[in-house]
């Protein structure tokens, strides 16, 4: 695990290290979505150097990308005085879409990028080299330095704009988007638009809600960036997940728990009752109009309570589900066997004849389309269970839900 | 075969109507369209051979094209998807895979759990086989004949005029990639598997076990470990395979990556170029 992960995690680090603090600032700007449209900039200027004929990977396409996502960072910062009668936000929407839609026209006239810049979205952190982060850590360094240097300009031009001339504000805006559109372009060549955006984003709003000052933020942006790194890595070695999606969703997660950690907050008994209530209603309406459809809550209750799974079937019925499971743990393991030696055979680690082994390749085929079926058995009979739950479960979840809800709105209203 | 060449020759010398217009969806496919319909018909494609042929975004003068076509030839199974957007066209559909045998055609159900291929009635990329031209341009003359069936001794004369070269090609091909049958390997995307099976290579794992969809680092690792203890020496990528993830492979699993084409302008053409790039790969790595 280490030996694979090892250099996506550094790269993480790295990648926290500038991009909070440049999160802060972003946030701070009101410009969250300058990032999304700086790095499809950065694509445009990628897609016209494949259109010049430089290969996706060369240091020439990285200088168009490169100069592309300055030309953006410079329209971006021109625009700021004039924030009363143009939105920022809207410039970099306009951005976004028009330099998406070049990206297309260009790739139309050199197909053969179309992948590549596809490719960008995701990117290739698992496969990161060393060299790679080694380049990108001295390059985030000097920015880092350079911004330590300039720091009362540039954190005034950030978060107290009002105080600094019209003219110098546009002069260090420009240099803060410089700055930024080098890191955009560096980082999304390695990790993807989607988890560069979340570097960016997720930790700073994080450390936002629960840090005052810009200092203490920075400081606890870095810690959370490093831990849900982490937390997506291992996610993604342990549940066998592609790794940039992997952590993405790491930080997606983390924001979502620290929205209900705010919520659960702000809730009184009598609102829980509420939601509770409404709830109840809604999942018992839908079980007795719908007891077909997928109903998550009442698969989750049947896996914490397992009881349950049998409680609404017949005696002959959970005899022939005990045995289908039976088949099916019997089937799954004998699979797991031979499908090692079927990979141990294509390897070439194993001696077979190429008859037998076609034999063993026929019988997996077979065995796994028995274990399929063994699968609809007990569909069959979740299905049937869900049909005479319909009525015992859902029409009592439903009274209670309703006349929870009557109860709550009518001490509101006395 | 003398018949062939004299029925070639006497092609020029007949009046020459109106040409029949032919869409196809790949540039493989408007390849053998023209090796059988010769000057009798024009051929566009849809597709070029950089693009990929499952995402192609059709431009307005394309559109008119197929208004104007007499008949379409598409790969079939689900291998353009983006077609059933487009408006139906008012001459034959001729799906090429109609006569072809096609791998992989388990039930998805199985697939979904055995993690191959993703397309639903089999591996679609038969074209990859030489041997099956002889089905895929029987189906094309078919319809060709019935479109025109003044011309079919002349569609028919040049058919195998087309087959009668590739099968030499085909045996030099097989010549030239002979020392190293059975030599197994591993490819990037799952669509080489008609072209192993005929020149007898195995494959034993495929780098992308859902395509377009980067391995898990559990995934990449059981790969990698694989690759350590084995006698695989030669990666086959697509050109849009991830460039980083062909790296890794390569160097940490200690073998070749070669780069071959899945689709070309040229039939024969496409062979060529792939199997001197695989026997070249094959040899350097002996």
């Amino acid at each position: 695990m280490t030996e694979l992960l090892l250099w996506p995690f550094v790269a993480g680090l790295v990648l926290t290290g500038i991009h909070v603090y440049f999160g802060l600032h972003v946030l701070a700007r009101k410009v969250v979505f300058v990032d999304l449209s700086l790095a499809q900039v950065a694509a445009l200027g990628l897609a016209v150097a494949i259109l010049a004929g430089h290969p996706v990977q060369s240091d020439a396409a990285y200088w168009y990308a490169f100069a592309f996502a300055i030309a953006g960072a410079v329209l971006v910062a021109l625009v700021r005085p004039y924030e009363g009668a143009l939105q920022q936000e809207a410039v970099i929407g306009i951005v976004y879409a028009v330099s998406a839609a070049l990206g297309v026209l260009v790739l139309d006239r050199a197909p053969q990028g179309a992948e590549h810049i596809k490719q960008l979205l995701v990117g290739t952190i698992l496969t990161v080299t060393p060299q790679e982060v080694a380049g990108l850590a001295a390059l985030y360094a000097g920015i880092g330095a350079f911004h330590l240097l300039l720091r009362r300009p540039v954190m005034q031009a950030s978060f107290r704009p009002q105080d600094m001339p019209h003219g110098l504000l546009l002069l260090w805006d420009a240099l803060f988007y410089a700055s930024f559109a080098l890191v955009v372009t560096s980082s999304v060549r390695v990790a993807g638009v989607l988890l560069v955006f979340c570097y960016l984003i997720v930790p700073a709003a994080l450390a936002g809600l629960m840090a005052t000052g810009f200092v203490a933020r920075l400081l606890l942006g870095w810690v959370l960036g490093a831990a849900l790194t982490a937390a997506g890595l291992v996610a993604s070695w342990i549940w066998d997940l592609p790794t940039g999606p992997a952590v993405v969703t790491a930080f997606g997660t983390a924001m979502a728990l620290a929205a209900l950690a705010f919520a659960a907050r702000r809730l009184t008994l009598r609102r829980s009752a509420l939601l509770a209530s409404a709830a109840a209603a809604l999942a018992g309406a839908l079980l007795l109009a719908f007891p077909q459809m997928d109903q998550p809550w009442l698969d989750a209750i049947e896996t914490a309570v397992p009881p349950l799974q049998t409680a609404f079937l017949t005696a002959g019925e959970r005899a022939t589900r005990e045995e289908t499971l039976v088949s099916i743990t019997r089937a799954r393991e004998e699979l797991t066997r031979l499908r090692a030696l079927e990979q141990d055979v294509r390897w070439s680690k194993v001696e077979m004849d190429s008859e037998k082994a076609e034999r063993l390749r026929q019988y997996l085929a077979g065995k796994s389309e028995l274990s399929a079926g063994d699968a609809l058995v007990l569909r069959h009979l979740h299905g049937k269970a869900r049909t005479r739950q319909r009525y015992v479960l859902g029409l009592p979840l439903l009274a209670i839900g309703v006349w929870g809800l009557w109860a709550q709105l009518r001490r509101r209203a006395s | 075969m003398l018949a062939a060449l004299a029925a070639a020759a006497s092609l020029p010398v007949q009046a020459q109507p109106q040409r029949l217009l032919v869409i196809t969806t790949s540039p493989d496919l408007k390849s053998l369209v023209e090796a059988v319909g010769g000057d009798r018909v024009e051929v566009e494609s849809l597709g070029q051979p950089e693009q990929d042929p499952h995402s192609i975004e059709v431009k307005p003068a394309q559109l008119v094209r197929m208004k104007q076509a007499a008949m379409l030839v598409k790969v079939g199974l689900d291998h353009e998807p983006w077609l059933a957007r487009l408006p139906a066209v008012s001459g034959p559909v001729v799906d090429a895979s109609a006569a072809v045998p096609l791998l992989q055609t388990e039930t998805p159900r199985l697939r979904t759990e055995r993690k191959a291929h993703t397309h639903a009635y089999g591996n679609t990329h038969y074209w990859l086989d030489p041997k099956n031209a002889w089905p895929m341009s029987a189906s094309i003359l078919a319809a060709l004949a019935g479109l025109s069936p003044a011309d079919r001794a002349t569609f028919e004369a040049r058919r195998s005029a087309f087959l009668s070269r590739l099968e030499e090609r085909l045996t030099a091909w097989s010549v030239a990639l002979a020392p190293y049958r059975g030599a197994r390997i591993v490819v990037v995307h799952d669509s080489w598997s008609y072209f192993a099976e005929r020149f007898g290579f195995k494959i034993v794992a495929a780098a992308e076990p859902n395509p377009g969809v980067p391995p898990s680092p559990r995934e990449l690792a059981a790969l990698l470990d694989r690759l350590r203890g084995s006698n695989v020496r030669i990666l086959i990528a697509d050109p849009h395979s991830d460039p980083s993830l062909v790296r890794q492979i390569a160097d940490k699993g200690g073998i070749k990556a070669v780069t071959l084409l899945p689709s070309g302008r040229d039939y024969v053409a496409l062979f060529e170029e792939n199997v001197q790039r695989l026997s070249q790969a094959l040899k350097s790595e002996q």
